[in-house]
């Protein structure tokens, strides 16, 4: 299944398909908000055009940009790559699981991010306002054309995140196990992602955020084990050359010194032994664990859990501990923090960007 | 008195019945380093004899004693020499495995080797201490025989030694075999093939003549394909054993085979003609870069004529020499009393060293010599358990048929040795037929080729059978020195009370010497203990054997983890639970 089915990319496209799906949805609400029935229908039409045609755009772009990117790695690289195999897998199932674990939380709090994303438009539309005054054409085709620029730009931009990180995720893995995982993540962050438009935030939804979420901090936890545990593989194969490679799953395929566990069989690296690279894939599974990659994954979740008490503490009380409230953890300008504009805040920038977007010319 | 002095004449009047025929031939050997370049590519320290190299044959005549006094001036290792094939009837205790019947010779020390030949044919010796003779202790041992059945068929003999050669020495390619960093046991490869310590030997032949070629193989790791181009080899002894003429076109030898054959010379001096040994790649894991595999020779008939390249050849296709008839058609013994059967697996142990094991054992020489232990336990000799865990012991009684049935469960080539006799092969089965089955056997040869060393093919299996009729500590080992070193050894133990008769207190007082200047014990168990023989406690050992699967440590590392993960994932259905201010929109 690992061959046909690259979990991690799975999610990382879940992921990142959950995030545009929840700003598109923010938009056409803003517009359904700001452009209700009693409004000119001919302009919230072509406004909502113009969002669905950037969205378009941006997918399009990044097609392309991927392709261009799984070309060139599947033809120069590759060669790169087998040289050194067990580093870079290593070094990217690192990076991969500190990208999936930083971003994975935020999954918990999509209310929070449809905020982030309201706040981002309002943003954006003052400073079209502010711009305005300086002028030129472009800032003016540029505030025209705000509805197609903004889902553009963000799709862009998600998009070729979602590309480095599944480029990172994906590196080892043969090209076949890529785009079931990808279409699937797609179809899934947009189904998610329209629940959440039409649903808002339901408690059914909220559990399943809650499963999804703790699956992907699962395959996090597998792929930081996985990557020590390749750099531990890549000192091995050193050692011992043709006969680590020769050895298959049996004894020699592994350092003894370093060994907890080695089962002769089960393992994920094998192709006749299939489930156990899903487990790998999901879980970290190795027939052969080493101190190195069960001490590593019992620390990602030690990290994770202490990391997640933190986060919960600073909803509740308005600052981090060992850190003075209030009045300081205001000055901290971090997104957590800007989230946390009161409503008051919020309404106003609401109110000043819809007035903005109604004196957009037809 | 009287005693005392009958006894010390009967030897007398044995030599002088048998007159003319006795001499004692005697070899002063003064073992230490000298420098060697045979295969022209690289200058290495070797081990010599009176400081030449290669070392000098020993040449006796059936019936002669031989009388080698051996001094170690190799002032790093210690030595001993065995000679190989000799059945030593009686002299067990000059066989010369150390930590078997003998302790090893200490750097500066002197031991004496003193037996006598009743055996004719194609021997060689060498060192048997650790990995040593590849270095260069090794070399023919030839014994002559007035009464050849086939004296009257050749006119001349020429010795002809093959080996493999390595540029580096063994103590450090040892290390490097059996070493965590080599888990699947590749053996390392030869740098360089020889024939007669050289390459491009001539070889001078007078038309018309025909020759004894006395061919060993003593090569440390590799079999050679050996071939006279435009001459038909004629097999007349294997291994010291008398066989009927039989013609071949090529022979594979096996490291520590012999074979004598007869080539007749054209009658013209027309043309030169190369003859080639060609190491078995097949036993290499990895063939390097520029290996040549070849040694090439030639039969010069005229020294003003070209000496031709060697054709290459299609395909190797070596006689088969299961097929030989011993002269003396001795019968395949149709009843056995004992079986020894020997399952030949490899595999690692827990340092992550790949090992060699028969019955899942690998041999690791004991305290006590086996032949010291023998002698000094009376009665409790013939228990088996005495000899230690990890000696592979067999207890033979006296004139024992005795078969080893010896399945190959590796799917690499192994060249199996008996010290003490010589056994008749009734049967080998091709490369990956499993395991004997006697039920399901060919029908036994009537009158089976006898020799002292025989192939086993990758995954076949071998049946030997032999008379328990030399009292004796006897090695059962592949002659593959890397498998000698990574354990591949059984210790046969026949007739040990026998034994006591033939050699108790009669060990000279130089090979006790020997033990003692390296501080070995001489009496005792395995373990050297002489009061309770069933406690082994201080034996050597092996490592232990590889954990199985999951140990405590194992189950803790995932019982933890998991909990690690249940916690985690509790923690974050805590978190994404938790009512948040809520602004939705």
């Amino acid at each position: 299944m690992p061959n046909v089915f690259a979990v991690p990319v799975f999610f990382i496209c879940f992921r990142e398909c959950l995030e545009t799906s929840i700003i598109v949805s923010v938009l056409l609400a803003f517009l359904k908000q700001t452009l209700g029935p009693e409004h000119d229908a001919v302009l919230r039409k072509k406004l909502v055009r113009q969002v669905w045609f950037g969205i378009a755009l941006g997918i399009f772009i990044c097609l392309c940009i991927g392709a261009g990117i799984i070309g060139t790695f599947y033809t120069a690289g590759q060669r790169v790559f087998e040289r050194a195999e067990w580093i870079w897998e290593g070094v990217f199932a690192l990076v991969a699981s500190i990208i999936i674990t930083l971003m994975g939380a935020a999954l918990l709090r999509v209310n929070k991010m449809q905020d982030k994303w309201r706040s981002k438009i309002a943003k954006a539309m003052e400073a079209n306002d502010l711009s305005l005054k300086t002028n030129g054409k472009i800032k003016r085709w540029a505030e025209r054309y705000a509805m197609f620029l903004l889902p553009f730009i963000t799709v862009l931009r998600e998009g070729v995140e979602a590309i480095l990180f599944i480029a990172g995720v994906g590196v080892g893995l043969p090209a076949k196990s890529f785009p079931l995982a990808v279409i699937c993540g797609l179809i899934a962050g947009v189904a998610v992602g329209y629940l959440i438009y039409k649903g808002g935030n339901s408690a059914s939804l909220q559990i399943f955020l809650i499963i999804s979420t703790c699956f992907l901090y699962l395959v996090a936890a597998g792929l930081f084990s996985k990557g020590v545990w390749d750099l531990e593989q890549n000192a091995w194969v050193k050692l011992a050359g043709e006969g680590a490679a020769e050895a298959g799953a049996g004894p020699g395929s592994y350092d003894i010194r370093k060994s907890v566990w080695h089962v002769n069989c089960c393992s994920p690296l094998e192709n006749g032994d299939g489930g156990w690279g899903v487990f790998n894939s999901l879980f970290g599974w190795q027939n052969s664990a080493t101190y190195g990659s069960v001490i590593s994954y019992n620390l990602y979740w030690l990290v994770v859990i202490i990391g997640f008490l933190l986060a919960a503490y600073q909803e509740r009380t308005g600052h981090w501990p060992l850190q003075r409230p209030k009045a300081s953890a205001q000055e901290v300008p971090s997104e957590i923090t800007s989230e946390h504009e009161t409503d008051t805040e919020k309404k106003k920038h609401e109110g000043v960007t819809s007035s903005e977007v109604r004196e957009v010319p037809a | 008195m009287a005693l005392s002095l009958s006894s010390f004449l009967v030897p007398i009047s044995l030599l002088l019945v048998s007159g003319g025929y006795c001499a004692t031939v005697t070899y002063d050997f003064d073992v230490g380093w000298v420098h060697a370049n045979p295969d022209e590519a690289f200058n290495r320290p070797t081990i010599g004899i009176n400081g030449q190299w290669p070392i000098p044959p020993i040449v006796a005549t059936k019936g002669d004693r031989i009388v080698v006094n051996v001094k170690n001036s190799l002032s790093n290792e210690s030595t001993s020499l065995h000679f190989h094939g000799l059945y030593q009837n009686g002299s067990t205790h000059m066989d010369g495995p150390p930590s078997v019947t003998q302790c090893g010779i200490a750097p500066g020390s002197s031991f004496t080797y003193n037996f006598t030949v009743d055996q004719p044919g194609t021997y060689w010796y060498h060192s048997h201490s650790r990995g040593q003779y590849p270095d260069g202790l090794r070399g023919p041992l030839i014994i002559h025989d007035p009464d050849s059945p086939h004296k009257d068929l050749y006119d001349e003999e020429i010795v002809l030694t093959f080996s493999d050669w390595y540029h580096d020495l063994m103590d450090g390619l040892l290390a490097g075999f059996i070493s965590i960093a080599n888990p699947s046991g590749a053996e390392p490869v030869p740098n360089a093939a020889l024939v007669n310590d050289t390459q491009n030997l001539t070889v001078s032949i007078t038309p018309g003549k025909t020759y004894l070629f006395r061919m060993v193989n003593m090569g440390a790791f590799a079999a050679q394909y050996v071939w006279f181009e435009h001459h038909t080899m004629q097999i007349v002894e294997v291994d010291g054993i008398y066989t009927e003429p039989t013609d071949a076109d090529m022979i594979y030898m096996t490291a520590a085979q012999r074979y004598s054959v007869l080539i007749t010379a054209k009658n013209t001096s027309d043309a030169n003609f190369a003859f080639v040994g060609s190491m078995d790649q097949d036993l290499f894991d990895v063939i390097p870069d520029g290996l040549n595999p070849n040694v090439t020779g030639w039969l010069v008939y005229d020294n003003g004529k070209d000496k031709p390249a060697p054709q290459e050849v299609d395909a190797f296709e070596p006689f088969d020499d299961f097929t030989l008839v011993p002269v003396d058609k001795e019968e395949a013994y149709s009843h056995v009393d004992h079986t020894v059967q020997l399952d030949l697996k490899m595999d690692n142990l827990n340092d992550g060293a790949n090992y060699a094991f028969f019955n899942d054992v690998t041999y690791v020489a004991p305290k006590v010599p086996t032949l010291y232990t023998a002698l000094s336990t009376g009665a409790n000799a013939t228990d088996p358990a005495i000899y230690g865990s990890n000696t592979n012991q067999f207890v033979l009684g006296a004139n024992e048929v005795v078969e080893i049935v010896l399945n190959n469960n590796d799917p690499g080539k192994h060249p199996f040795h008996l010290h003490g006799h010589a056994f008749q092969v009734v049967s080998r089965s091709d490369e990956e037929a499993g395991s004997y089955d006697a039920s399901n056997a060919p029908e036994l040869p009537a009158t089976p080729m006898r020799r002292d060393t025989i192939l086993v093919r990758p995954n076949g299996n071998v049946v030997l059978r032999f008379r328990a009729d030399n009292p004796g500590i006897w090695l059962f080992h592949c002659h593959i020195e890397w498998h000698v070193a990574s354990g591949l050894i059984a210790t046969l133990i026949e007739n040990p009370l026998g034994l006591q008769d033939q050699l108790a207190g009669k060990i000279p007082q130089n090979h006790l010497d020997a033990c003692k200047t390296s501080n070995e014990p001489t009496e005792g168990n395995a373990a050297g203990n002489t009061v309770d023989l069933l406690d082994l406690t201080g034996e050597y050992k092996s490592p232990g054997e590889l954990p199985a699967g999951f140990t405590a440590r194992g189950i803790v590392a995932l019982v933890f983890s998991c909990i690690a993960a249940f916690l985690g994932m509790a923690v974050i259905s805590w978190y994404g639970i938790q009512p948040v201010k809520a602004k939705t929109g």
